[in-house]
């Protein structure tokens, strides 16, 4: 068995005797007795070496594919090792929230240098220092936006279906209305949009790119949900947004996302990290920690948590939202990605991204699928085929390729990132070519 | 030290990437953003000197002592960062077919029966990603299930006035009116109160066994039955399970849903504020709405099924995975008896430290503590004028973090320690020298240790400036 304890039993009984009792039972004495239990029924503790066996024999009951054609919230890009390394240090690992500013600097500082990039790569002007996922942050912003008279929550169905899910669960025990308009050619429509929004409008979400990889025309949306005095609220892909318009280009209030793509592994969908940032207008509605900077009274900079009368741990059930712990070591990883990267760095990715996509699609074509829309794309796209999804899915996983993720019968949303080469992706395009 | 922008240079790289071996494709230039985002530009030597720099003003349990009440941290294993990092868990897609990922399946269904057994319930949700996040989940559970029975009238959730903020906090999110009833004098939940606020419209009751106050909840049985009595559900707010792991479980005290933090009581580090990881269990009548997907072992290998009457999702994919890993790898480690003993070791160090301290720094009389205690540091300020604040200053400039401060807010002057089972004795009684002799300091120098502390990154920061103009983002001068 292996225990983390550090006492030896000479120690231990030192230590009874100091405290008076015979043994630890007696320090359980308020328990009543009849409530105690014997014995859990778990396996016998095992030592370090056969931990390490028993996990990585698990680990290795799952398939890790050489090439990953799969995306729809979940991205395998490159992850930089200084990322890797420097993350690992202990320091930042083993921390807890940093209440106590004078011995915990460095996790704030890195919570502000991480709020300061989330702000220039969206525009906007404050960010939180996370919250727990994308679908998660949507949720949240969905609560910040919703007021007395306003408690409609406009969205369209080419959102990801688990963001949805998510928004849904958080609306239906306030009393909030999700809507979800039927999206034309994939994207979102200013049409419909327009019919749909009212006074009771409290924002209208879209996800840029879409969940079908198609860009949005973000900013007429957002001119049509403020025309209506309803706040715009958009969720990024925040690898794209080296490229796109930012959300404050396109008017949008709140903007929010994940920031898995930015350096965390896929991890079977998690830990990833929710990022928000938001109009000053909006910032002391905004849930979660916010590092700011002030000074000691020496007038030396120093970062504290601030702006705390929004939280939970002050205000109790008048809070805005009752997160406590977020993803901070996510978000430290995220910003160490985007400073490793910078700019450039960002940039290539994106178009590399880009450009391999946009060479699948090309091939997929050639062998037979056909792009369902034809709006611009990102790195996703949707393909329509007579061959049926599931056998050219089969057919690449033969050949240890994940093949993009199935819609329906006939559909397959297909990913493409700068971990791709051209003969990754000729070989994937050979294979659902010979697909029958 | 300087921000990773103000060493920033243009034109420096750092990381770089495979030039693509495909033709360029462009986006039509109507979506492109009128210039890159400013990011840093740093060399690599830059990049690590700023991140080690920062590692070094950062303390985490490796740095030292770290009796955080109420925040369990203890040691973080070195084997579960490294199974966790392990390809076949990093590189996985979430959505991969379910027969080529039967492993993660496994670790959740494993891990899931394992928290199942420690608590006492009949099923887990391990999904929501933070403590918080499970007692909302929790609370949806049992909004669900008093709705199925068509009972519409339970609106109200009762918290005891020691409960973790929280606790209110996220029944108002999941749409319920807060009760709040008081303690007792012996700082337990006053069943007189108590019995004056259920009725037929009580939905819940949220309780963390031991209380806040590190005090095992005597009347527990009692409380359990004027709360079902009224047709209302008991909740187990988990944090402080650390200190009963083993020895008595919530689901044989009555408690009908809880939620458990494997970023404390098991041991997955807390990452300077997170990911944590907030798994929910229920008795049976309950397990219909546990959220979507949930993990099921056939014959065949594992499925994840999705039930109609769950409350739905509430957080992407199936939560923090990596997470899962990590407090799986650790409680194959301790087994059965290893849990029981993290537990007791627990208990055991939070008394000795109490025993050792509680002449000075005074506590709830005539009974062991569980796995933390409060002291009150009241007589204290009112003699010297040093507050329970000042005390945890000094404590920094010794090189131990403090413990929570002002919390419960029962409680005057509050300092709650939480030394946990993996300290060892000489680390308690060097922290317990220098309690005593920070204690005549402040009898000695009062004035030195309100401006403490004197030897830490910085001194008191200012908070209110920090809060009246706020400065949350780097903006270049």
């Amino acid at each position: 068995m292996s225990d983390y304890l550090s006492t030896t039993e000479r120690e231990t009984r030192e230590m009874l005797d100091k405290i008076g009792v015979k043994s630890i039972e007696e320090l359980f004495e308020d328990i009543p007795a009849d409530m105690k239990l014997k014995k859990l029924n778990l396996p016998e503790g095992k030592s370090q070496q056969e931990t390490m066996e028993i996990m990585t024999a698990l680990s290795k009951k799952n398939k890790v594919y050489d090439v990953i054609l799969r995306g729809a919230g979940s991205y395998d890009h490159y992850i930089p090792s200084m990322v890797k390394n420097l993350s690992s240090r202990s320091e930042f690992i083993t921390a807890y929230t940093p209440y106590q500013a004078e011995m915990s600097q460095g996790i704030l500082q890195a919570i502000f240098e991480y709020q300061s990039m989330i702000c220039n790569l969206t525009g906007m002007d404050v960010s939180n220092a996370s919250v727990y996922n994308g679908a998660n942050a949507a949720a949240e912003a969905m609560l910040m936006c919703c007021e007395k008279n306003r408690k409609t929550f406009v969205t369209f169905n080419n959102i990801r279906p688990d963001t949805l899910k998510v928004l849904n669960t958080y609306a239906h025990r306030r009393g909030i209305t999700v809507k979800v308009i039927d999206a034309v050619k994939g994207v979102s429509d200013i049409a419909s949009l327009k019919k749909e929004l009212n006074d009771t409008s409290a924002c209208v979400y879209i996800e840029q790119p879409n969940y079908f990889g198609l860009i949005e025309d973000a900013e007429e949306i957002g001119k049509a949900a403020h025309e209506a005095g309803a706040k715009f609220v958009m969720g990024c892909n925040p690898i794209a947004l080296a490229l796109l318009k930012s959300p404050a280009e396109c008017g949008a209030d709140i903007a929010v996302g994940d920031a898995q793509p930015l350096g965390l592994p896929m991890s079977f969908g998690g830990p990833y990290v929710g990022f928000m940032a938001c109009t000053t207008k909006e910032m002391r509605k905004m849930p979660g920690r916010i590092v700011g900077e002030t000074t000691d009274h020496d007038g030396n900079r120093a970062y504290v948590l601030t702006l705390q009368a929004r939280e939970q741990h002050i205000r109790r059930e008048k809070a805005f939202s009752n997160i406590c712990s977020n993803q901070a070591y996510c978000a430290l990883v995220a910003s160490m990605y985007m400073s490793a990267m910078g700019p450039e760095g960002m940039a290539e990715v994106a178009n590399a991204c880009v450009s391999y996509a946009h060479y699948l699609a090309e091939g997929l074509e050639s062998a037979g699928l056909k792009l369902k829309y034809r709006g611009d794309f990102f790195h996703e796209f949707v393909t329509e085929c007579d061959k049926p999804a599931d056998k050219i899915i089969k057919a690449l996983d033969k050949a240890g390729i994940l093949g993009g993720l199935k819609l329906s019968a006939n559909e397959i949303l297909w990913c493409a990132t700068e971990t791709l080469s051209k003969a990754d992706i000729d070989r994937a395009v050979e294979v659902v070519r010979r697909v029958k | 030290m300087n921000l990773i922008f103000e060493i920033s240079e243009k034109g420096k790289r750092c990381a770089t990437i495979r030039t693509p071996d495909v033709k360029a494709a462009k986006i039509n230039k109507k979506y492109l953003r009128a210039e890159k985002p400013e990011l840093p530009e740093v060399s690599e030597v830059d990049f690590s000197r700023h991140y080690t720099a920062l590692s070094r003003r950062a303390f985490g349990v490796d740095n030292g002592f770290y009796p955080l009440g109420s925040c369990t941290m203890k040691y973080n294993p070195k084997i579960n960062e490294e199974v966790a990092a392990l390809e076949g868990f990093t590189r996985i897609h979430p959505l991969q077919d379910v027969k080529t990922v039967q492993g993660a399946l496994e670790v959740m269904d494993t891990l899931s029966c394992s928290l199942a057994e420690i608590t006492g319930m009949d099923a887990v949700t391990l999904q929501p990603n933070a403590g918080a996040h499970g007692e909302y989940t929790g609370l949806l559970l049992i909004a669900a299930y008093h709705a199925a029975r068509k009972d519409f009238k339970r609106t109200k959730v009762i918290v005891p006035d020691s409960a973790h903020g929280t606790n209110p906090a996220s029944a108002v999110m999941a749409g319920f009116e807060i009760i709040n009833v008081p303690s007792d004098e012996k700082k337990g939940v006053d069943l007189k109160a108590l019995k004056a606020v259920v009725g037929d419209d009580t939905a819940a009751l949220m309780l963390t066994n031991p209380t806040t106050l590190g005090l095992f909840e005597k009347n527990i049985k009692e409380i359990s039955k004027i709360i079902h009595n009224a047709g209302g559900l008991l909740y187990y707010d988990g944090a402080n399970l650390n200190a009963v792991m083993g020895v008595v479980r919530p689901g044989d005290m009555g408690f009908d849903v809880v939620h458990l933090n494997l970023h404390k009581t098991f041991s997955t580090p807390h990452g300077g504020g997170g990911p944590g990881s907030g798994p929910v269990g229920c008795k049976k009548e309950l397990a219909q709405f546990l959220p979507n997907p949930r993990v099921e072992k056939t014959e065949k290998g594992y499925k994840f099924v999705n039930g109609a009457k769950s409350i739905g999702k509430v957080a992407s994919f199936y939560g923090n995975f990596g997470v899962y890993v990590r407090a799986l790898a650790y409680i194959v480690a301790l087994g059965a008896e290893g849990i029981k003993a993290a537990a007791q070791h627990a208990v055991l160090n939070a008394n000795y430290l109490k025993v050792n301290i509680e002449d000075l720094y005074p506590t709830e009389k005539g009974r062991h503590c569980m796995h933390e205690f409060v002291v009150s540091m009241q007589e204290l300020k009112d003699k010297t004028g040093v507050s329970a604040m000042e005390i945890a200053k000094t404590m920094i400039d010794r090189g131990y973090h403090p413990p929570t401060m002002y919390f419960p807010l029962i409680i005057h002057e509050a300092l709650m320690f939480e030394p946990t089972e993996t300290e060892n004795k000489r680390t308690l009684d060097e922290v317990i020298a220098a309690l005593r002799e920070i204690y005549e300091e402040a009898f000695k120098d009062p004035e030195y240790m309100k401006s403490a502390p004197h030897h830490a990154q910085i001194g008191r920061p200012d908070e209110v400036k920090a809060a009246r103009q706020p400065v949350v983002r780097y903006v270049k001068q």
